[in-house]
């Protein structure tokens, strides 16, 4: 895939990761007023004083650093949804919850330069942490359930970040049963056509972005 | 042709393979314990892969199954396959025993290949995301090189997450910055 630091195992850096999501849009505040912003991907403003507008993660960490505008957090980072979603995560062991693809990104960005903006900030860092290692803990056990029939795996509700941890492991793991799984090695095995993934969780797709 | 240039498929070739002659061949010092340089029909000679595999298609020698795919390794795999030390029989267990299969004629050893993969993959799993340091060098020493590779493949992103959370500089100085000039006199 074009744009990644090592090829060889088939991996976006973190880094990278991150700068794919600062282009989710956010909600922010600004405290000055600035004509409209021309960039290639779009136009942004133009800015008043107190009105909420919406723009792109990099644009309101800029503007941030600078002092001109306060971020809101999103929606989904408050106290209660994320103890909603903890608890929910913690209750089912194979079922991921609804998280937005760049939580792990957002949150970290958000906590970096805008901690002042984020009521609770200690709780839903902490909330955020739990909630990425009980998930995390979930693949693990979930991907041990592979075995030879699988040659896809799909996992609903997974995040960029996760996605991108064990997408090296995954690749090299699915590849190796599928190389000892050839029926030239194994002429007895009756070869039954049912090659369904075994973590079928069904759910629809994740739609790419645009 | 594709594995052509593989460095692992080059190392894979290597291993030892014994062989018995069906021809006499003369003027080849292969075997190091005959003191003439003329093999025998039916000397059992060791040598390595890729020369036994061409000497086969040319019907000069049989091969036989190689001694990492022998009963003892069967019996301990089915055991406890986890605990087995692979490296040291044959680093690249995996990859010998496809090449293999298909030439000596042994229809076990793909099952065998299979089931011993099934059940170090799990363990593999378990360590490989998030052991510490110290407690994954035991297990680290009997994985072949293929495991090798999942491992570290799991590790080397795990701790590049690490890094990334915990924060730091975004922008990395180029090496070539930090030198300083060295003085002249």
């Amino acid at each position: 895939m074009a744009g990644q630091s090592d090829p060889q195992l088939s991996l976006f850096s973190a880094e990278e990761v991150e700068f794919i999501a600062e282009d989710e849009m956010v909600e922010i505040v600004p405290n000055l007023r600035m004509d409209a912003l021309n960039f290639v991907c779009g136009d942004f403003g133009p800015f008043f004083p107190q009105l909420a507008t919406q723009v792109p993660l990099w644009l309101a960490v800029a503007l941030k650093k600078r002092g001109k505008c306060t971020i809101r957090p999103p929606q989904w980072m408050t106290v209660e949804k994320l103890t909603q979603v903890l608890e929910a995560e913690r209750d089912s062991q194979r079922v991921f919850e609804q998280l937005p693809f760049h939580y792990v990104e957002i949150s970290r960005l958000l906590f970096d330069h805008a901690r002042d903006d984020i009521p609770d900030v200690y709780m839903v860092r902490s909330l955020i942490e739990d909630i990425r290692d009980v998930r995390f803990h979930k693949v693990e056990t979930n991907l041990e359930s592979l075995n030879e029939r699988a040659f896809a795996l799909k996992i609903n509700n997974l995040s960029a970040m996760e996605v991108n941890i064990v997408r090296p492991f995954v690749g090299r793991a699915l590849q190796a049963f599928y190389k000892h799984d050839s029926p030239d090695l194994i002429p007895d095995q009756d070869r039954v056509s049912d090659r369904r993934p075994q973590v079928a969780n069904n759910a629809t797709r994740r739609h790419l972005r645009r | 042709m594709a594995k052509y240039y593989d460095i692992d498929d080059i190392i894979t070739d290597e291993e030892i393979v014994a062989v018995i002659f069906q021809k006499a061949a003369s003027g080849v010092g292969i075997d190091p314990s005959s003191e003439t340089d003329c093999v025998e029909v039916g000397s059992k000679v060791e040598l390595p892969f890729w020369l036994a595999h061409e000497l086969q298609q040319r019907q000069a020698v049989s091969m036989n199954i190689p001694t990492s795919f022998n009963q003892n390794t069967r019996l301990e795999i089915q055991a406890d396959s986890a605990c087995v030390d692979l490296r040291s029989r044959c680093p690249y267990f995996y990859e010998f025993g496809c090449k293999i299969a298909p030439l000596v004629g042994a229809r076990n050893i793909g099952p065998l290949l299979l089931s011993a993969f099934k059940s170090r993959y799990k363990e593999v799993l378990t360590k490989a995301h998030t052991a510490a340091f110290t407690a994954a060098s035991k297990n680290l020493t009997i994985l072949t090189k293929e495991e090798t590779n999942l491992y570290e493949a799991a590790q080397s992103s795990m701790a590049a997450f690490k890094k990334w959370r915990m924060g730091g500089p975004r922008f990395q100085k180029a090496s070539i910055l930090g030198r300083k000039r060295k003085s002249t006199e």
